[in-house]
C-alpha cells in the first residue's frame, strides 16, 4: 500500500461525483458561451484542440471561472497541467480534489 | 514530455497555414548563419553579406516574392519596381542580422531613438501590468534594446509554438536561460495562464497581434484598401484579463538604427462581457488603421511574406 510513496502526486485524483462534472460543464458552457448543452459534453472527451476544440483563451477563461467559482488556483508552472486540462473528468477531479468551497 | 511537445508540434505543423512555414523556417537556418558571423566575424562582414543574402532570396522564392509585390503595391500606391522589392528584402535580412546581436545582448554600435516612452512608464507606474501588441513590421526584437537599457519590469514575449521552440535552439545558443524564459509559447493550455501571471507581477508580455494562427478568431478589417482577416486574439486575451494595452513597434531605419514606438492603444474593458464583442471589433479596426499608417510612412518593413489579404483562398 505504501509502496509507491512519491506516486500519488502525480497519479490523477479519483473522479469527482457526476453531479460536480455536470455543475463545471455548465460552467464551461455558460463562461465560453459555446453552443452546445453542458450535456453533450463528454465527460472523457479531450477538451483542447479536437474534441470540444477550445484554444488557450479559452483554458484562461476557464481557470478564471474556477478560481472565482471554487477558489481553486490554477497555475502555469504546475506540471499536471497537461492531465489537469485534459478532459472535463480530470478538471472536475482536480477541482474536487482541491476546493475550499 | 518535451518529445511528446515536439511530436505534437510537428503533426500541428502539417495542418498549418502558409504563414507559419515561410519565411520563418528560411530566417532561423539564416539567424543561425548569423550567429556564427556574431560570434565569427561580427557586424560589418555580415552586414556586408546581406546585399547578395537578400538578393538571393529574393530571387529564389517566387510565392514570397508575388506577395511582397502585392502588398508593396498597396503601400506605395503605385507598380513596385525590383529595386522596392530588393529594399523590403534588404530591410528583412538586416533585422534578423540585428537580432543575433541584440539576442547576444551586443547592441553597444545601436543607435535607438524611443517615442513614448514615458506613456509606458506611466503605465508601468499604474501597477497593474500591460499588454504590447506589435506586428510583423520592422524588429519586435528591437524592444530589447529600450528594456535592456533600465526597463523596470520583466518583459515576455508570446510567440507562435513552433518558431519558438526553433528560435529557442538560437537564443539558447546565444542569449543564455534569461531570455528563454522570456518567451512564452503559444498554443499550450498554460500559455494564457504564464501571460496571466506576468501581467500580476506588474510584467509586459509582448504579443505581435497580426497573423491569426486558426481561421475562427479573425475578423474582416480594412487594411490597405481592402479587407484582411486579422485575428482577434489577442484583443479578446486583454478583454479576459482586463489588461490595459499599449502599441510598440521597432522600425529599421538603417544600418543599426533603430526607431521604437510605444503608443497607447486601450485602456481595461469592463470585466462584463457585455459589449465585448462589439468593443474587441471595435479595437481590431484601429490596429488595422494604426498598422496601415505604419505601412505607408516606413513600407519597407513589413515582413509578412504571404498572402495577407487571404485572396487565394475560397
Amino acid at each position: 500500500m505504501s509502496s509507491g510513496a512519491s506516486v500519488p502526486e502525480l497519479a490523477a485524483p479519483s473522479p469527482a461525483s457526476p453531479q460536480q462534472e455536470a455543475e463545471l460543464a455548465k460552467l464551461i458552457v455558460s463562461v465560453l458561451s459555446l453552443e452546445v448543452v453542458p450535456e453533450d459534453i463528454q465527460p472523457e472527451a479531450p477538451l483542447f484542440n479536437q474534441g470540444l476544440g477550445l484554444d488557450s483563451i479559452d483554458a484562461l477563461e476557464i481557470a478564471l471561472a474556477v478560481s472565482k467559482t471554487y477558489d481553486v488556483k490554477l497555475r502555469s508552472d504546475d506540471e499536471r497541467n497537461h492531465r489537469i486540462f485534459a478532459s472535463l473528468r480530470s478538471l472536475a477531479a482536480h477541482i474536487e480534489k482541491h476546493r475550499t468551497r | 514530455m518535451a518529445t511528446r511537445l515536439n511530436a505534437e508540434a510537428l503533426a500541428a505543423e502539417r495542418t498549418r497555414p502558409e504563414w507559419t512555414r515561410v519565411p520563418e523556417r528560411g530566417s532561423v537556418t539564416l539567424a543561425r548563419f548569423m550567429l556564427w558571423l556574431v560570434h565569427g566575424i561580427g557586424w560589418w562582414p555580415g552586414h556586408l553579406l546581406l546585399y547578395p543574402i537578400a538578393g538571393y532570396f529574393l530571387l529564389a522564392s517566387p510565392r514570397p516574392r508575388a506577395a511582397a509585390r502585392a502588398y508593396l503595391a498597396r503601400a506605395l500606391g503605385r507598380r513596385p519596381g525590383l529595386r522596392d522589392l530588393y529594399r523590403l528584402y534588404f530591410t528583412f535580412a538586416s533585422t534578423i542580422l540585428d537580432r543575433a546581436f541584440l539576442v547576444s545582448g551586443r547592441a553597444e554600435r545601436y543607435r535607438v531613438e524611443v517615442h513614448g516612452l514615458e506613456a509606458l512608464q506611466a503605465q508601468i507606474a499604474e501597477g497593474r501590468g500591460c499588454l504590447i501588441f506589435g506586428a510583423h513590421l520592422g524588429s519586435f526584437e528591437a524592444l530589447r534594446l529600450v528594456a535592456d537599457r533600465g526597463c523596470p519590469v520583466e518583459l515576455a514575449i508570446m510567440m507562435h509554438e513552433a518558431n519558438a521552440a526553433r528560435l529557442k535552439a538560437v537564443f539558447d545558443a546565444v542569449g543564455g536561460t534569461a531570455r528563454t524564459a522570456a518567451v512564452i509559447p503559444l498554443g499550450t493550455a498554460e500559455s494564457m495562464l504564464r501571460a496571466q501571471e506576468c501581467l500580476q507581477r506588474n510584467g509586459l508580455v509582448g504579443l505581435l497581434a497580426d497573423r491569426a494562427p486558426r481561421a475562427e478568431r479573425v475578423l474582416e478589417v480594412p487594411f490597405l484598401g481592402q479587407p484582411a482577416p486579422l485575428p482577434t486574439g489577442p484583443h479578446l486575451l486583454a478583454a479576459v484579463l482586463g489588461a490595459p494595452v499599449m502599441l510598440a513597434f521597432g522600425i529599421w531605419r538603417g544600418p543599426r538604427h533603430y526607431e521604437v514606438r510605444f503608443e497607447p492603444f486601450a485602456e481595461p474593458l469592463p470585466p462584463s462581457r457585455a459589449g465585448r464583442e462589439a468593443a474587441i471589433a471595435e479595437r481590431v479596426r484601429r490596429y488595422a488603421e494604426r498598422l496601415e499608417a505604419l505601412c505607408r510612412e516606413h513600407p519597407y518593413n513589413w515582413f509578412n511574406f504571404y498572402d495577407f489579404w487571404r485572396r487565394d483562398a475560397t
